[in-house]
């Protein structure tokens, strides 16, 4: 009996945090094909309208930026996975002299803002020549304290035997690595990756400061133009921006839904 | 050849510009950032001028570069300074003046523009726009893309109320008067609309606050940068009338966001609103009502801030680069471009000569609000600026906010914010 009240009651709490969580989504697809007058004015037989999302789409050069994000994200994510890969693999499987010192350092580095190193990572970018460039975007962001945080924890929770196994047979480190460490934090990875391409595809200020031409200019720059706080926001044309730009990583989660889901079930995050 | 062809086909004053500029100047590539603060179309604007400055001087070649709001341009600019790599030109906020001059990044525009000829170019913009353009007797920018808000109100509402919809209110007693008849209410007892909406928070509202102490006989900030006069007997009373309009029930309690206004009068929620002359293109598209645009009523006396961008020359400058981004200058303030920027984003064209072109006769005749602005100028000032802006105006925006939403009285948070402003300035006299 308390069972199924129980039951009931969370079911109800996960539909209205559901619905809360949705609101503005629905409302920036209601506002985004829909004119500007009906953005706080909702009629059911409001006409509805693409023009929004044609207005959005030549404000900006977004099919070059589009292309100029995927490159960019692309880059940071097979450098982090390589890069965190090893550091992790160093940190968990090799005693050697400071490595707790080594990983505190590491540690650190998720304390600081991004935002507080522009003018310093400018100066290096500037002095090797790759500012206004995607790789100069990408730069700073190749290796990732968390991401080494995460896959440390994550090799640190593999049973030793199975290591042992592997050098018994005969497996190298890169073999172990390969074969035994990476295959086991597959759901990381996953979890990992989203996390990261949605940071990398958010972010705005240091590709602005970095970068002058739109030939190498991400998506949210694109997007900012609509963000025009002196004349009164139009909601109708900010929202189809957004959904416009946003709409790859929509589709890419609900195509991949059912692998997410799954993977975070066997990889118990709690 | 290619200049006589430009020359014939330009207007006299930009002719003699061109091949004035032409006859010295070397080939130089101009970098000019400039920031985005009205609707989308004002990039395409921008370098259009652009192409057509780069076209007529093939000599030259200039980049236009967007680089976010004012807030995100002027990060940009200064990062790249300390870099050692400033773009030559751009566009940002006037009032970040003392800022660049503290980081030592600008060059006074007084200092190249030398010749008499310049200095008849700089006298025929609007005094009050250069007012916020100097330092130490230096100009050090040139008025670009300027605004100033306006009382913008719905004739409609004026006319169900009974009031005459040609005269708005022009002082502070009469925008309680009228804004209590303009106030309407359903069976419920709830307010509908309401009489006026004066944004109160964050830097829009100390923007437009600016306005009441200018009307008020007194100023915010002077010239020298060092000085915040946050605690007087008008922005005392600028702070009352706030407080006074939604205890009248005039206006709506609490605080009051610069964002949402425009939708609300739109939408007849208000029916009158102070806001920027940048509206005015989105509000002519948007509304379905017959609406006016006046004053924006005073204490004593007609008064309204500043705001916008002007052009700023960096000092990490080659001469031939100084010259061209002069001429640059020159060229996007001359009366058809500034026309042509004006009519398509809204700001207000920053000299007289503008104003006389047959593009923007025909504009004004098309949207006469547009020129209410221009009259109201001879009673405008400089917006609110000093030394570490930022953190100064935020003394002033929370003293703002504490009062409208109810916290403390008027002159306990002047007090305080003076008390606030005064610390950091000290370091600066």
């Amino acid at each position: 009996m308390t069972k199924g009240l129980n039951r009931i009651f969370m079911t109800t709490l996960a539909f209205v945090l559901a619905g809360l969580w949705g609101l503005p989504f629905l409302y920036s697809v209601w506002t985004a094909f829909h004119e500007e007058k009906y953005s706080a004015n909702f009629k059911w037989n409001a006409p509805i309208t693409f023009e929004n999302f044609a207005q959005a789409w030549n404000a900006a050069p977004f099919a070059l930026y589009f292309l100029n994000t995927l490159i960019l994200i692309t880059i940071v994510i097979i450098a982090n996975f390589i890069l965190c890969t090893l550091v992790a693999y160093a940190f968990v499987r090799y005693k050697f002299r400071w490595a707790g010192l080594a990983f505190g350092l590491v540690m650190v580095q998720l304390l600081i803002s991004p935002e507080i190193l522009i003018v310093e990572n400018y100066l290096t970018l500037s002095s090797i020549g790759l500012t206004d460039t995607i790789i100069g975007i990408a730069l700073p962001y190749l290796n990732s304290a968390f991401g080494i945080f995460l896959l440390r924890q994550t090799f640190m929770t593999v049973p030793k035997s199975l290591d042992e196994a592997a050098q018994i047979e005969g497996a190298g480190a890169w073999r172990v690595l390969w074969n035994v460490y990476v295959p086991l934090a597959k759901p990381v990875y996953l979890a990992y990756g989203l996390v990261s391409i949605s940071f990398h595809w958010n972010n705005f200020l240091w590709p602005l400061i970095v970068t002058n031409s739109p030939e190498v200019r991400p998506v949210t720059v694109g997007l900012s133009v609509f963000a025009t706080v002196e004349s009164g926001v139009e909601w109708s044309l900010v929202n189809a921006a957004t959904l416009m730009t946003t709409a790859p990583l929509i589709i890419a989660f609900l195509i991949f839904q059912r692998q997410f889901v799954a993977n975070f079930m066997r990889a118990g995050i709690k | 050849m290619m200049r006589l062809k430009c020359a014939s086909a330009m207007p006299l004053v930009l002719g003699a510009l061109i091949s004035g500029g032409a006859a010295s100047v070397q080939a130089a590539d101009l970098e000019f950032y400039f920031p985005v603060g009205v609707n989308a179309p004002a990039v395409a604007t921008i370098e259009e001028l652009t192409n057509k400055w780069a076209a007529q001087n093939p000599q030259h070649t200039v980049k236009a570069v967007y680089a976010g709001n004012y807030e995100e341009t002027t990060t940009k600019a200064l990062t790249a300074a300390q870099a050692g790599d400033p773009p030559q030109v751009a566009v940002l906020l006037s009032i970040d003046l003392f800022t660049l001059v503290e980081e030592d990044v600008i060059l006074p525009i007084s200092d190249i523009a030398t010749t008499a000829e310049d200095q008849a170019w700089m006298d025929g913009f609007y005094p009050a726009f250069m007012s916020d353009s100097r330092f130490e007797g230096k100009t050090y920018s040139i008025p670009f893309q300027r605004s100033t808000p306006v009382l913008y109100f719905n004739k409609d509402a004026f006319r169900a109320a009974g009031l005459d919809p040609e005269t708005p209110p022009k002082t502070w007693d009469e925008m309680i008067e009228m804004g209590k008849k303009l106030v309407v209410k359903d069976d419920n007892g709830n307010v509908t609309q309401w009489g006026t909406r004066i944004p109160t928070l964050g830097l829009g509202g100390a923007w437009l606050f600016g306005g009441l102490v200018v009307s008020k006989g007194d100023v915010l900030s002077t010239e020298t940068g060092t000085e915040a006069r946050f605690d007087t007997p008008a922005t005392t009373a600028a702070l009352e009338f706030l407080v006074q309009l939604s205890d009248e029930g005039v206006m709506q309690p609490g605080g009051i966001s610069w964002g949402d206004t425009p939708k609300a009068f739109l939408e007849g929620q208000t029916a009158s609103m102070w806001t920027s002359t940048g509206n005015l293109a989105f509000i002519n598209e948007n509304a379905e009502f017959d609406w006016g645009v006046g004053f924006l009523p005073g204490g004593d006396g007609p008064g309204a801030p500043l705001g916008g961008g002007n052009f700023y020359i960096f000092k990490e400058t080659t001469d031939e680069e100084r010259e061209a981004a002069l001429d640059f200058i020159k060229f996007m303030t001359a009366p058809e471009n500034a026309a042509r920027w004006s009519i398509a984003t809204g700001y207000v064209a920053p000299r007289p000569d503008t104003w006389e072109t047959p593009e923007m006769k025909a504009y004004s005749e098309k949207l006469p609000q547009a020129l209410v602005a221009l009259d109201q100028l001879p009673y405008a000032y400089r917006e609110f600026a000093t030394f570490q802006r930022a953190k100064v105006t935020q003394y002033l925006v929370d003293a703002i906010e504490s009062v409208v939403t109810g916290g403390s009285t008027a002159a306990e948070a002047l007090a305080k914010a003076q008390e606030g402003a005064d610390s950091v300035l000290s370091d600066y006299k």
